[in-house]
């Protein structure tokens, strides 16, 4: 299967609390429409590892960091951190990844739909009933004029799915998305993300701090890949039963 | 739609959405921006009024020669092509420029004094006309009620002397071309034309006056010496240095100068006062909303993150707090203003007549209103780039852990 992005050597230096952290990827390889479960223990680095892959955080060494988000599209995004290419960066952000966060990081002072359009509007994306139908299968269609406020947690989590995915993005990176929520709720949405994600083939990486959580809800049902994180070191292995 | 555009309407929608925390934006900056300007309504609507009053009396302009002088007419060329001489004409000795006056209505004869007109009199501003020969005559309103005389009818003008022993008298028909208003001159004045009060003072003197056919002597006193003049300044501005420099030539000359002089220090003293009161509120009005989007920065970090994560670029960011700011400068603004004319309205309604003042006592001009919107914007703009600046240098990674 094709490789959409790939690691090597990267590294990353924190100040987390007054504490130092240091991060080392070896190597990476994540596939496309590969479902890649992040694991390991709460601090241990993996918010870190999401967002370097996310773009938004800066590594501060990197032998090799490339994103192919469909054939064709090469981006070297090492090259384009060392050249502070920021605008290039927020563009493939934009166009190419989305991000879940662990509350959501819906605006609140706009409606579940104005959030879920906010990604297109920057696209300058055609409107069309993409926000509709994604909506309706995450379940939030009755809640789309409401503000972020007035959702449940479960609701809210929904919402910033359908705000991930409605540009139809290569990657969904989603940072322990259900961590706030309880477990029947995390996997009936899992369970609906998953299907999305499988008819619109998109790589999914998320990241975990419960191993059995992962192992039961997740990874099990869905054969996914695992990477471990641990004492400060990405480990990528195939998971199995 | 642009991401300048998207920015626009985000930034609102947050500043709406977040309507508490943005009236007390609104209402700090009006809090401080509304009494600035009450102050300052009554430091202009004071000083103004005084000023007006002083300019609208062409009086208060005059610069009077006290007792005799010795003026020709280079003299008098050099003076009325300054800059800072409004008009001057020569006056002749005022017992040669006394004329009698009657007309058929009333039974009296008036005795008038004489003063040459011309272009650009401050006393006839008003006047369509002006006398143009020695039949023509402009009357005080005093004089002209006396005399019972209107716009357009004839009077009889005599002058009388005594020449070679003998009593004389001529007489000149001169036509009424106008009547100067109530508050010009009190006095018994008829406004001739120059050559008209020449003529007189000549007859009075004794001489011939042929263009009238008055007899007399006829011998050429060469040069002509005016005893006096009747000046005024351009502004009331220009009366202190006019007089400096006419006292410096030698002739003795009077004016309003203290009047003039305690107006522009009011006017100065006023000045310092709400510039010093303007910039102590405007430094901490500065500060105040500076350190308030400096923490709205930091309380929006969240928000700005996402904002970043979805897309948006840094100079976009920074639009972020800037444009809040303006609406609140607006805003704020906008309701100093209200505040302001309300104060107005009660300053010049109530109390003006409980301080016997006939005059507006507060007021300010559109461009004042302008002028203060721009310095709001300009400071609240300043506060705001630092904090945009802020959150510019947010990395999208720094606040989506604090969410």
């Amino acid at each position: 299967m094709t490789i959409v992005y790939s690691l090597r050597g990267v590294v990353k230096e924190r100040l987390i609390d007054g504490v130092g952290f240091r991060l080392l990827v070896p190597k990476i390889q994540i596939r496309a429409e590969e479902n890649i479960a992040l694991i390991g223990h709460s601090g241990c680095g993996k918010s870190t590892l999401l967002d370097m892959l996310a773009l938004v955080l800066r590594p501060d060494q990197s032998e090799d960091m490339s994103l192919h988000p469909v054939k064709g599209d090469n981006h070297d995004i090492a090259e384009l951190w060392r050249r502070n290419r920021f605008s290039e960066l927020s563009q493939i952000r934009k166009q190419h990844i989305g991000y879940v966060l662990q509350s959501g990081g819906l605006l609140p002072y706009l409606t579940v739909r104005e959030n879920i359009e906010l990604p297109r509007r920057l696209l300058k994306l055609p409107d069309d009933d993409s926000i509709t139908s994604i909506s309706k299968v995450l379940g939030i269609s009755r809640q789309l004029d409401k503000l972020p406020g007035l959702l449940s947690a479960g609701e809210r989590q929904r919402a910033a799915f359908a705000r991930a995915l409605s540009h139809r993005p290569s990657i969904l990176i989603a940072d322990e998305p259900t961590a706030s929520l309880d477990p029947i709720t995390a996997h009936k949405i899992m369970a609906v993300v998953m299907e999305v994600i499988r008819g619109l083939k998109i790589t999914l990486i998320t990241a975990s701090h419960d191993w059995a959580h992962v192992y039961k809800m997740e990874l099990r049902t869905l054969k996914q890949e695992a990477m471990a994180v641990e004492d400060g070191r990405v480990y990528q292995s195939t998971f199995s039963d | 739609m642009s991401q300048f555009n998207n920015i626009i309407r985000l930034s609102f929608r947050d500043y709406s959405h977040e309507w508490r925390m943005s009236g007390c934006f609104i209402l700090a900056l009006a809090s401080v921006l509304a009494p600035m300007m009450i102050l300052f309504g009554l430091k202009f609507g004071i000083v103004t009024t005084m000023v007006a009053e002083l300019v609208e009396n062409p009086s208060n302009r005059e610069i009077k020669p006290v007792g005799s002088g010795r003026y020709d007419d280079a003299w008098i060329d050099r003076m009325r092509n300054r800059d800072d001489v409004a008009f001057i004409i020569p006056r002749t000795r005022s017992l040669a420029a006394t004329i009698q006056l009657k007309s058929t209505s009333a039974k009296r004869i008036l005795s008038t004094e004489l003063l040459a007109t011309a272009s650009g009199d401050p006393l006839l501003a008003g006047s369509s006309r002006l006398p143009q020969n020695y039949f023509e005559v402009i009357l005080s309103k005093s004089a002209a009620d006396k005399l019972e005389v209107k716009v357009g009818e004839e009077i009889d003008a005599s002058l009388a002397r005594q020449f070679h022993g003998k009593r004389e008298r001529v007489h000149l028909p001169l036509e009424v071309i106008g009547i100067a208003g109530a508050g010009v001159i009190s006095r018994n004045v008829a406004f001739v034309n120059l050559d008209l009060l020449i003529a007189s003072e000549q007859f009075k003197d004794g001489r011939a006056v042929p263009e009238l056919g008055w007899r007399g002597d006829s011998e050429n006193l060469g040069q002509r010496i005016y005893p006096s003049f009747r000046l005024y300044a351009r502004s009331i501005y220009d009366v202190a240095g006019l007089v400096d420099e006419l006292e410096s030539e030698g002739s003795r000359v009077k004016a309003n100068v203290a009047e003039i002089s305690t107006v522009q220090s009011i006017d100065q003293n006023l000045s310092v006062i709400f510039w010093i009161i303007a910039c102590v509120g405007a430094t901490g009005f500065a500060f105040s909303l500076g350190a308030s989007l400096w923490a709205n920065v930091d309380r929006k970090r969240k928000d700005l993150s996402v904002l970043r994560l979805v897309g948006f670029k840094s100079g976009r960011i920074v639009l972020f707090p800037v444009l809040q700011s303006c609406y609140t400068a607006l805003l704020g603004w906008l309701l100093a203003v209200l505040v302001y004319l309300v104060f107005e309205y009660l300053i010049n309604f109530f109390l003006a007549p409980k301080l016997n003042l006939d005059r507006t006592l507060c007021f300010l001009l559109v461009e004042h209103f302008l002028w203060a919107l721009c310095l709001t914007v300009v400071i609240a703009v300043s506060a705001a780039i630092l904090g945009g600046l802020r959150a510019a240098r947010i990395q999208p990674s720094d606040g989506l852990r604090d969410l």
